[in-house]
Order: structure tokens, then C-alpha cells, then sequence
């Protein structure tokens, strides 16, 4: 004989595991997609959200998907004001969603077809860990690809991806832009330095003048200014440096939070630094010796009258 | 001319206060040549600077032909020193970039005097001094004693009533601080009050009457006989 | 002379006692204003120029099938009945339909292959280009196509020849044959980069080459009528159309502003700002030093008379020569330097080779006049600060100490 409780309770499992695995099934069925962050954060989404998306402004033919996860957009300086509101999904969903049902066609059709091609394609010849400049035999590797490809297929349009040498990519046309603009302002700051230097000396004219009368040498004076500039644009130099690295977060955290992006826009690199050093110290020197020679070229007594 | 009563000054320093005037009270008539005198300290030179509306006391009252000079904004004591007062220096103070005729111009020009008036007070000035020949010349090019004399005819350049000389033979020699007396003298004589701080008797002896300070203090006074041609 | 007249000589009289340092200051000024007036000419050239882009193509309302940028987003399926209907609008002068679709040559013999963007046109009134050599398309005159310069470098070709062209048209699934096309003409696209090989052809040329099928539209290009006007004419667009998309060409300059030329105008200010910042610095350090040299001698001026509001004018006027003269050194040293940076800045790719980044403006001389007149006041504050609460006294007994 069974007891009544112990049989209740079976079949409430067994009913639970059903519609468990029931409802484990039709969330199967529904395609996943990977949100971009600011996406994400913009709808307040959360992992395991199902979305209705449409290829259509007006939201017709729309589709379920499930948000598998979040991903961060690569971040692109030439977008730098778009907002990244993006989704992406497996193409098989994608053609699904918007094919043109009138166009049998369109189901088998997609804009492009990216192709990485393999190192050692070419007669089992390796080139691992002995091509210095692989760059180059890719691009290289990449051209001739496509020249056949398009031979082969004509109508196709095979692009290789690689930015030859001498197309001006977006970087650099701002890296000169950034570096004219230090020029300039390299060129203003030693005209400040020698602004500086010149009243710096002024001010010791007498000084000096007593110098000249007790018999120092121009040489030798300038020797005290040669040291005490190299020491004062050395320390500058320094301390420029350290502020710049000090304010290199700050930079970076606001226009990150302003433009919503991972860019980083500031980095002070070991060879800036000693980029900056080597312009700094020759500059701030120069300009404390150039300044001072006008002072020591003068007649002794003109330093010292009143 | 001019009244002064219990002047006070008190500067206030690190290492306590500094009790510069101790209640100085006196008058200075018009036309009168008043010298004072006294060791480095005293108080002399905060003094003229009172007198002169340059300082202000800590307490007392100034006033100048029956005005009271504290209650006055700064913009009416620059006016006053301007026209009313002419101030000699120790040293000197020409701007160095500009000429001897240009050095007495500028007063006058401040004071909104025409140029053909300006021309010809400066000209007139320069011949007093008799540095007639060197109005073109910068301080750097003038003696210690040609450059006081033009500082001279610089606070004369507006016609004050009163001349403030703070120590104007301090930095010259014996000579020429004979001529920079001789020719004080000389603006005294021409009706113009003169008070001079000094430790040169050359300048000391030549006043109607001496004030001796110490301590922020007027210690004594002398009166010399009054010279021929003023009754 | 009244007080200005004379402190503003005396100012000058002051500044040259110490010419070496007056000259650095004025070049310092000359060096940053030059910077500055460019920072204030690249703040707007983009947008200027982007404007006068487009409105140069003769068209004011781009007509899209979403709110995508044009050649982003989904093409126009019914773009002819479209046409009919927005030409027939009181509001619209001209609609033109753009396609735009890929081409190449086939050099076989070189095994080169030129790719190409073609433009296909309906000829209109209105032409989106400007013929250099040979003639315009002419509908009566059979295939022919115009080629930009560097489409025509690169294939050899001149007016008059004839060119074997492949279309890629995107309702074909199938490589289509070569078509024969006549070169009619060299010329030039607004929004070519200086790379970009491109060419033109009228829309029923095209069509052919593409089989005869129909091309989807990319865009309707609208000229309005004068009396109307480009926002009138688009909300005419939209009310007869609700599902098209037209979008002036105000609109486009500034959504391009909000996100395209954001960089810039971010660099812009944080460059002019610095350029102030290192004037009024190195203005208010020269002063002042400059006065701290001279005070026995403003004591001394303040005791002959010189009220406070002089001296003060004095210090005033020595800055504002200073940046008033630097100033206007800037204004060669900054066109001179507008035209360095804009050939820099246009040699990014998809730029419009006739964009610039630095437009000229009266706005931005008046701008950086003002900015200039601000840097010389603030610079003034410190060391005029100095000069009125100058103790008179005890500055002629410091002197005499000293």
C-alpha cells in the first residue's frame, strides 16, 4: 500500500521538472545576441533580457532575442561623438530578420566577406620566426590574393585591408597636426624662458658688475650660468613631467566619461618623457647663456653705475 | 600755511610696534625755511612724509591752509601734492628714460598745464638751475649734482607753496652740496616754504629755524637771525 | 593730452627703457595670438566649409529612406515615383535621384584592376559637379561617363576615349558583362578626397549596364524654390511622404558638428585656452617684474602727484601695447600658420579635397581681438594691484636704505 504524501509529492517534482524543461526549451529557441556597452547601459539591460528588435523604423516584423552578454565596441577615434548603440548577432539571425521575403535571393546575399588568409599558404613554406618585416609579406601575401581572387570571379571587389605606406591614415595626419602644434607651442614657451632668463639676469647686474671688478672672467661666469640653467631646465623639465603624468589620468577619465568611449587619449610614453627632457634642457640652457651674454658683453662699469 | 597737532605714528613691526612720532605738534608759515634735524631714527623723514601727504598718522591732525588733510580721498591728496607740494629726494629719482627738460615736463603735464606754457615754464626752470645747455641730456648722462638740481626744478615745475627736501645733499659731495643749498636758498628767497631734513650744517645753517627731534620727539628749536631783504 | 593720451605714452616710453624684454614680450604674444586666432578659425572652418560643400552642389534637402547618414543606411526602393512626387511639390525647385554603385576596369594585359565609385544621375538642371575638360553628359549622347582627375590618371584616359566598365549593381547576383562607356569629360566632385577615383553617368546609362534592372536610389537631392526655402521644402517632404527621410543641409552640418568635427572643436578650446592662459602669464610676469624694479621711481611719482588711477593706467597701457602690438604681429604669423596646419589636417582620407579645416572669418579677428583685450586686462590686475596699494613712504625709505 502506498502512502498518500510521499505519491503527492513524486508527482509535483515530476510536474516541476516538466514545465521546467518545457520552458528550457522554448528559451533555447530564442537567438542570442551581444549588446555594446553603451547599449547596455543606455536600456538598462541585463544578461538573460529578451529584446524585440526590427530591421524596420517603424518596428515591423520585429524578433525576439535574448541578450547572451555585453561587449565593448572597438573603440574608432573617426567616431569619436557617435554614440555605439549596436547589437550583434550570428549572421543566419541577421539574414533572417531582414531578407526580403519577395527576393528568394536575398537570403543568400551579405555585403562582404572578410578572409584571413594563413601564414604558410604558399607551398607548404613556412616563414615562422624568420620574416622580420611580416607586416609587409602579408600585405604583400594580401594583394596578390586578391588580384587572383578578383581574376578568378570577376564583379567581385577584393580589397586587402592593409593601409599602404603611403595613404595617410587618420592617425597619422593627427600625430602631425599634434606635432605642429607642439612646435608652436615649444617655440612661444622658449620665447617665455628667454622673457624670464633676461630679467632673471637683469636683476643680477650688480652682482655681476662686482664680479667683473674683482676679476672673474666672462668664461668663468658663464660657466656658474651654463650649470645653474642646465640644473634650473633639468628640475623644470622634472617636474613638467611628473605634473603631466599626474594630470595624464585626469585628462584621459574626463574625456572617456565625455565622449562615453575607451579611447585613451593621453599617454605619457618613456620616450616622451625623454622626448621632452631632450627639448626642455637645451632650450632652458641656450636661453640662460644666450641672456647672460648680453649682460658680460657690457663694459664692467656700465654693470655697476646706478 | 601749514598746522600740525600731536602727530603720532606707530608702525606696527614683527618684533613690536615702532613709536616713530610721539606727538609732534607744529606750524610752518608761509615763506618760512624750517630745517630739522636729528639723529639717524628720530623720525625726521616720517615726518616730511606727513607733511608732505605722502603718510598718514596713526593719530593727530594736518592741516593745509586751514584744511584738514586726513579727511581727504587720495585722489585730493595727489592733487594737493601735485600743485600745492614739490618734493626733493635723496636720491633724486629722475626717470631715466627721459630727458632733464623732459623730467621737469612731466608734472606739468600731469597737472593739465598747455605744452607752449609747459615749454616755457620748463625753460625757465632749466635756466634757473642753469642747466640750460644740458635739457636733452638723460640722468645717466648728468653729474650727482646736476641731476638734484633738475629734481629740484622737477618739484619746482608747478609752482608749490611748499618744498619737501628729505636729505638733498645725501649723496653728494661737500661742493656740490654747497651749490644744492645755495640754490634752495634761492627758491626760499623766491617766497616758496621750505623744509629740509638734514644732517649737512651747510643746509642746516642757512634756515630761520631749526627743529631738533629724537626719539620721535621735537627736543628743541633754534631761530636764526633773519636774513637781509625779508622783514 | 588728456590722462589716457599720457599714460599710454609714458607706457611706451616705459616699455622701451628695456627693448629686449619689450620685443620678447610682444613676440611671446605675437607667437600664442597666432595659435589662438587659428585655435578660433578651426573652432567654425569645418562647419563653414562643410556648409559651403554642400551648398555648392546646387541642392539644399537630401531625401533618405532613414535617419542614417546619407550611403549609411537603407536605399530607396521606390525612389522614381518618389521623384515624381516631390518635383510636383509648390515647395521643390528640382529632385534629382543618386545612386551610388561600385565599378571597375579591367586592365587583363597589366592584370590591374581599377575600382571605382560611379555616381548615376538623372540629368537635370541641376549638375553635382564641375566640368574641367571635355563636355558635360548629355542624355542624347549614348554611354558616356565623366571621370574626376584621378580616375582619369589612373586609366589613361582622356576626353573622347572609350573605356570597357563593369558595374557591380546590387540586384545582380551574377557577374555582368563589361559595358563600353565614351569619356565625355574630366571633372570635379565636391566631396572627392584627393585619393578618392570616382566618375559619373546618367541613371538610365547605368541602368543598362546593370541589365536593365532596377537600381534602388541612394538619395533624392532637392533644390528648393527661393521663396520657399530648404525647411519649408522638407516639411512639405514629409507631410507628402511621412516614411521618407529629408534632412536639410543645416541639419547635416550640425549633426556633423554634434559628432564628425567634435574633436576639433574640442581641441580648439582647450587650446585657446591655454594660449590665453600662457599670454596673461607671460604678460603679468613682465609687468610684474617690471614694476617691482621701478617701485623708488612710482614712489617717487606717487609724491610729485601722480594719483593712483595714473600709475595704474601707466601699468595698463604698458599691457595692453604689449598685447595690442603682439597682437596684430599675430595676424600674418597666423595665416601663415592656418595654411601649414590646413594642408596637414587634409590629408586625412574621406576628406573632401575643396574642405577646409581653417576658414577665414571677421567673426574670429573680433573674437580674438576681444580674447587678446581680456588677456590684457587680467595680465594688468596683479602688477596695477601692486602700483595702487604701493605705500609711498615706506617704499622712499626702502629705497634709501637699499
Amino acid at each position: 500500500m502506498f502512502h498518500r504524501r510521499p505519491l503527492v509529492v513524486l508527482i509535483s517534482a515530476a510536474t516541476c521538472a516538466v514545465v521546467l524543461s518545457l520552458r528550457a526549451a522554448a528559451a533555447d529557441s530564442i537567438p542570442s545576441v551581444l549588446v555594446s556597452r553603451q547599449l547596455f547601459t543606455s536600456e538598462k539591460l541585463s544578461i538573460g533580457d529578451v529584446v524585440t528588435l526590427s530591421a524596420n523604423r517603424a518596428g515591423a516584423d520585429p524578433r525576439q532575442f535574448r541578450v547572451a552578454g555585453s561587449y565593448k565596441p572597438l573603440p574608432d577615434p573617426m567616431r569619436l561623438g557617435a554614440v555605439r548603440h549596436e547589437v550583434r548577432m550570428h549572421l543566419p539571425d541577421l539574414i533572417n530578420m531582414t531578407a526580403d521575403p519577395r527576393d528568394p535571393m536575398s537570403s543568400e546575399t551579405v555585403d562582404a566577406i572578410n578572409i584571413a588568409i594563413t601564414k604558410d599558404t604558399k607551398g607548404g613554406n613556412t616563414t615562422k620566426g624568420k620574416d622580420t618585416k611580416s607586416s609587409d609579406t602579408d600585405a604583400r601575401t594580401a594583394e596578390t590574393f586578391a588580384q587572383d581572387l578578383a581574376t578568378r570571379l570577376p564583379g567581385l571587389i577584393v580589397r586587402p585591408t592593409a593601409v599602404g605606406a603611403d595613404r595617410a591614415a587618420p592617425f597619422i595626419v593627427l600625430e602631425r597636426f599634434h606635432l605642429a602644434i607642439a612646435i608652436v607651442t615649444v617655440i612661444a614657451s622658449s620665447i617665455f624662458l628667454l622673457a624670464l632668463m633676461l630679467m632673471l639676469v637683469d636683476e643680477r647686474r650688480s652682482t655681476v658688475g662686482i664680479l667683473r671688478l674683482i676679476g672673474y672672467r666672462r668664461s668663468r661666469i658663464l660657466i656658474y650660468v651654463f650649470v645653474e640653467g642646465l640644473i634650473i631646465a633639468a628640475a623644470g623639465a622634472a617636474i613638467g613631467i611628473v605634473i603631466a603624468a599626474a594630470f595624464q589620468g585626469g585628462v584621459n577619465q574626463f574625456f572617456q566619461w565625455r565622449y562615453d568611449t575607451a579611447l585613451v587619449f593621453v599617454r605619457i610614453t618613456p620616450a616622451i618623457a625623454l622626448r621632452s627632457i631632450s627639448m626642455a634642457v637645451p632650450l632652458g640652457v641656450l636661453a640662460a647663456v644666450a641672456s647672460s651674454w648680453t649682460l658680460l658683453r657690457r663694459d664692467v662699469f656700465a654693470l655697476t653705475r646706478r | 600755511m601749514i598746522a600740525a597737532r600731536d602727530l603720532v605714528k606707530t608702525f606696527s613691526m614683527p618684533a613690536g610696534p615702532v613709536h616713530a612720532l610721539r606727538g609732534v605738534s607744529l606750524d610752518i608759515a608761509v615763506g618760512e625755511y624750517l630745517a630739522i634735524r636729528g639723529p639717524s631714527g628720530c623720525g625726521k623723514s616720517t615726518l616730511l612724509h606727513i607733511l608732505g601727504c605722502v603718510d598718514a598718522p596713526t593719530s593727530g591732525a594736518l592741516a593745509f591752509d586751514g584744511r584738514l588733510v586726513q579727511s581727504l580721498p587720495d585722489a585730493d591728496r595727489s592733487a594737493l601734492r601735485l600743485r600745492g607740494i614739490g618734493f626733493v629726494f635723496q636720491r633724486f629719482f629722475l626717470l631715466p628714460m627721459l630727458t632733464a627738460a623732459e623730467n621737469i615736463d612731466l608734472p606739468q603735464a600731469e597737472a593739465g598745464i598747455g605744452r607752449e606754457a609747459r615749454r616755457r615754464r620748463t625753460a625757465e626752470l632749466l635756466d634757473y638751475i642753469g642747466l640750460s645747455h644740458r635739457a636733452d641730456h638723460r640722468p645717466s648722462q648728468l653729474s650727482g649734482g646736476e641731476a638734484q638740481r633738475v629734481a629740484v626744478a622737477r618739484a619746482l615745475a608747478n609752482r608749490p607753496r611748499l618744498l619737501l627736501a628729505d636729505e638733498p645733499t645725501g649723496e653728494l659731495d661737500r661742493t656740490t652740496g654747497e651749490q644744492i643749498a645755495t640754490l634752495l636758498d634761492r627758491v626760499q628767497r623766491d617766497g616758496t616754504a621750505l623744509v629740509v631734513v638734514t644732517h649737512d650744517p651747510a643746509i642746516a645753517e642757512r634756515a630761520e629755524r631749526t627743529l631738533m627731534m629724537r626719539d620721535g620727539q621735537i627736543t628743541g628749536e633754534e631761530e636764526r637771525k633773519v636774513r637781509e631783504g625779508r622783514g | 593730452m588728456n590722462v589716457t593720451g599720457r599714460a599710454l605714452v609714458f607706457a611706451g616710453r616705459n616699455l622701451l627703457r628695456q627693448p629686449g624684454r619689450a620685443s620678447v614680450g610682444i613676440l611671446g604674444i605675437a607667437a600664442v595670438g597666432a595659435l589662438l586666432l587659428d585655435m578660433l578659425l578651426l573652432s567654425r572652418g569645418l562647419v563653414v566649409s562643410f556648409r559651403d560643400l554642400l551648398d555648392s552642389v546646387g541642392f539644399d534637402v537630401r531625401v533618405l529612406a532613414s535617419d542614417a547618414a546619407p550611403m549609411g543606411g537603407p536605399r530607396l526602393p521606390d525612389a522614381p515615383i518618389a521623384v515624381q512626387q516631390l518635383a510636383a511639390l509648390p515647395e521643390v525647385d528640382e529632385a534629382m535621384m543618386v545612386r551610388f554603385v561600385d565599378a571597375s576596369v579591367d586592365e587583363t594585359a597589366a592584370h590591374k584592376f581599377v575600382h571605382f565609385s560611379m555616381t548615376a544621375v538623372d540629368l537635370g538642371r541641376r549638375r553635382p559637379w564641375t566640368v574641367k575638360g571635355g563636355q558635360d553628359l548629355d542624355s542624347a549622347a549614348g554611354a558616356a561617363i565623366l571621370l574626376n582627375p584621378r580616375l582619369a590618371e589612373a586609366l589613361h584616359a582622356k576626353p573622347a576615349d572609350v573605356v570597357s566598365i563593369r558595374v557591380a549593381c546590387v540586384t545582380e547576383r551574377a557577374a555582368l558583362p563589361p559595358v563600353t562607356f565614351r569619356v565625355s569629360g574630366i571633372a570635379e566632385f565636391p566631396f572627392d578626397d584627393a585619393t578618392w577615383l570616382g566618375g559619373a553617368a546618367s541613371s538610365d546609362t547605368v541602368m543598362r549596364a546593370c541589365g536593365g534592372g532596377v537600381v534602388p536610389a541612394d538619395m533624392i537631392l532637392v533644390a528648393s524654390r527661393e521663396s520657399f526655402g530648404a525647411e519649408a521644402a522638407a516639411a512639405a517632404i514629409r507631410r507628402v511622404r511621412p516614411d521618407l527621410h529629408p534632412v536639410t543641409n543645416e541639419e547635416i552640418v550640425t549633426r556633423m558638428q554634434q559628432q564628425g568635427f567634435t574633436y576639433f572643436r574640442q581641441i580648439s578650446a582647450v587650446l585657446s585656452t591655454i594660449t590665453m592662459l600662457f599670454g596673461f602669464l607671460l604678460i603679468t610676469v613682465l609687468l610684474t617684474v617690471s614694476v617691482n624694479q621701478r617701485l623708488g621711481e612710482i614712489a617717487a611719482l606717487r609724491a610729485l602727484g601722480f594719483s593712483r588711477r595714473r600709475v595704474a593706467a601707466d601699468v595698463f597701457w604698458q599691457s595692453a601695447l604689449l598685447v595690442g602690438v603682439g597682437g596684430v604681429l599675430a595676424l600674418p604669423l597666423g595665416f601663415v600658420l592656418a595654411l601649414w596646419l590646413d594642408r596637414i589636417l587634409k590629408a586625412m582620407p574621406q576628406i573632401p579635397a575643396t574642405l577646409h579645416f581653417f576658414v577665414f572669418e571677421p567673426r574670429a579677428l573680433v573674437w580674438q581681438a576681444i580674447l587678446l583685450v581680456v588677456t590684457a586686462v587680467l595680465a594688468a590686475l596683479y602688477p596695477i594691484r601692486l602700483v595702487v596699494t604701493l605705500p609711498i613712504a615706506a617704499t622712499l625709505r626702502n629705497e634709501v636704505i637699499g
